[in-house]
């Protein structure tokens, strides 16, 4: 993960180039749809870009932001498919979910309090170090090793709950 | 049956499967971008400009003038898209001097004033406008003098873009709203209705059968419209309505049919108005005798809301009758707003006098069943428009600027930033931090926006 201080558009373009198709791949496994997750993305790069000349890390601030842009979209789903319940459930019953593996563990993991939320991804599922993960976030590593703990540890027995 | 351990690491160990972006995303993103600085370096220079013009004023008058209008900063009480706005009252009003321009509002000479604007997301946006002024353009003679301007860039520019070939509004003819689901679907209104589904390179007129198109709003797959039989005359084109009705259509396509079983009679030979709302998942109607009525996004019929407490087999009153409309139709007793996940906010008004008015808030959990009162918004200024914000901060446009509670309606705070003269005709919220609102002042050119959640306001040279 290198780091692009040119404002060159060709360093732009690069970085583009380079990145873009795995943070959209991020976002889709994050997300429920390409569409989605090409919105998510290609925002993302419009607020990089925008802030280009000033960012010690674009990669850093490019995966923060998709992630707080995941976090706005889940909260959005998250008001339509109470509402979908709240009709479902006046009219036809219980709904009937069919989730996927995939879906249960991504649903488990938007149950996590921010705090704990966006160190997990950034590490765990970005790729960023502790180190990094830190700085992005503005806190001691100490503090984001025992935040990736008590993810995990809240992870597992949720997951451990569900599959009693 | 796997370890939890197991799961967790199986999704984690999935590799991120590469999404290649569609072709040209990276030139929109290098173009939002730039535009995305230029906006911030204008509202940073607007702010620059305000702040010496407020110097310069306080020097030798030892008095520094508020950069908010006139009211009072909060008020508490005892206990509200694709966003659209209703017409403003421009027409009727040719030949008003226009307003002097505040220090620091970068308001183009040449824009025509908005009379209505729609977002279908942060980025995407469409101010419809009149190229002539409003006593002209709404001859039915005059040549097709709506204009469209859009912006792909959260406001920051805009460009003209086709428009129906209509006039301004005049009794059964001409339309003054615009309302867009996607970048493809949209439709004009008010009182004639034209629908595109080509990013508006086309646009069809709809046949109405004579009914007037008061009201519209498309949400899901599907649109929704009040068709109302109206005697009004000139831009008062939703006044005099006898009977309102309901029809319905794939958003995709022009297929219009009844949703409402008949139509509901209005109040009187002064007629009323009737209000439209579209949540994620119904369509309410609140009708001029303050019925309500309610049917899912799918163009079922809408039914009566059966109220919890209410005669049997009678459809509850909501706390206040909607009220004579306003001039784009909407009621000016009730103003009806969708709150999250499926609640509902309404404003009941009272008769303005004197600048005053007395405004009550009303929130309804169970679909309009029962009613609770939440709160009482700030006596000053006449109320123009309800809106809620996706998280459910409710904004209030008024004849004086913005109101903004974030506590259902208990507390208020009225909104910073350049207000202009006669206030807003429609404020409403595309995202929980953006959103835009429209001058009722015939003299004020442009829409105003916001990106900190409805605290301040900057207007947006739409017609630039």
């Amino acid at each position: 993960m290198g780091k692009f201080r040119t404002t060159d558009r060709a360093a732009a373009e690069e970085l583009f180039n380079a990145c873009y198709p795995r943070l959209a791949g991020w976002v889709r496994r994050l997300v429920d749809d390409d569409d989605t997750a090409h919105e998510i993305a290609a925002e993302a790069f419009t607020r990089l870009l925008a802030r280009w000349s000033s960012l010690e890390n674009p990669q850093s601030y490019l995966y923060m932001i998709a992630t707080n842009l995941v976090r706005d979209h889940w909260r959005r789903a998250g008001r339509e498919r109470r509402a979908l319940r709240a009709v479902s459930a006046a009219s036809h019953g219980d709904p009937v979910f069919h989730p996927s593996q995939d879906v249960h563990v991504r649903a488990l993991i938007q149950s996590l309090p921010d705090r704990l939320r966006q160190p997990f991804l950034l590490h765990y599922y970005a790729g960023f170090g502790v180190r990094e993960v830190a700085a992005m976030l503005g806190r001691p590593e100490g503090t984001v090793k025992a935040d990736l703990h008590q993810a995990r540890s809240r992870l597992r027995a949720a997951l451990g709950e569900n599959g009693a | 049956m796997p370890e939890p351990r197991d799961e967790l690491k199986a999704w984690l160990s999935v590799e991120v499967e590469p999404l290649l972006p569609p072709p040209g995303t990276f030139e929109r993103v290098s173009t939002q971008a730039r535009r995305l600085r230029t906006r911030r370096a204008a509202l940073a220079a607007a702010g620059a400009l305000a702040v010496a013009a407020i110097a310069a004023l306080a020097v030798p008058q030892l008095v520094i003038p508020a950069l908010q209008t006139g009211r009072q900063a909060n008020a508490t009480g005892t206990p509200s898209g694709a966003v659209a706005a209703p017409q403003h009252p421009a027409t009727g009003a040719a030949g008003s001097p226009p307003a002097p321009a505040t220090a620091g509002q970068p308001v183009p000479a040449q824009a025509p004033p908005p009379l209505s604007v729609t977002f279908v997301g942060a980025a995407t946006g469409w101010v419809m406008a009149q190229s002539l002024p409003a006593g002209q353009c709404d001859q039915p003679a005059a040549p097709a003098c709506i204009v469209l301007r859009r912006t792909d860039s959260g406001g920051a520019s805009w460009r003209t873009v086709h428009a129906p070939p209509a006039h301004g509004p005049n009794g059964p003819t001409g339309v003054s709203q615009i309302r867009f689901l996607t970048r493809s679907d949209g439709w004009a209104f008010g009182p004639q209705l034209w629908a595109t589904h080509n990013a508006g390179r086309t646009w069809t007129q709809i046949a109405t059968g004579g009914l007037r198109v008061t009201a519209l709003e498309a949400r899901g797959r599907r649109v929704f419209a009040v068709w109302a039989r109206c005697a009004g005359t000139g831009a008062g084109f939703a006044s005099r309505c006898a009977s309102f009705t309901v029809y319905s259509s794939p958003a995709g396509g022009d297929a219009w049919a009844p949703a409402l079983k008949a139509p509901v009679a209005g109040p009187g030979p002064g007629g009323g108005a009737a209000s439209l709302l579209l949540t994620g998942t119904t369509a309410y109607l609140l009708s001029p005798a303050g019925s309500l009525f309610a049917g899912p996004l799918t163009g079922a019929s809408l039914q009566p809301v059966q109220g919890a407490t209410g005669a049997a087999g009678q459809p509850p009153a909501p706390p206040c009758p909607a009220g004579p409309p306003q001039p784009g139709g909407q009621p000016s007793g009730a103003l009806l707003a969708a709150g999250p996940p499926a609640s509902l906010d309404l404003l009941c008004t009272g008769q303005s006098a004197g600048g005053q008015q007395h405004k009550t808030i009303y929130a309804s959990s169970d679909g309009g069943q029962t009613w609770q009162r939440t709160g009482q918004a700030p006596a000053a200024g006449t109320a123009s428009f309800l809106s809620a914000s996706p998280s459910g901060a409710l904004v209030l446009a008024t004849s004086l600027g913005i109101e903004v509670s974030t506590d259902g309606g208990t507390t208020w705070l009225a909104a910073g930033g350049t207000m202009p003269p006669g206030g807003f005709a429609y404020a409403g919220m595309t995202t929980d931090t953006q959103g835009v609102a429209v001058p009722a002042g015939p003299a004020q050119q442009g829409v105003w926006l916001t990106y900190d959640g409805g605290r301040t306001w900057q207007p947006s040279p739409a017609g630039g």
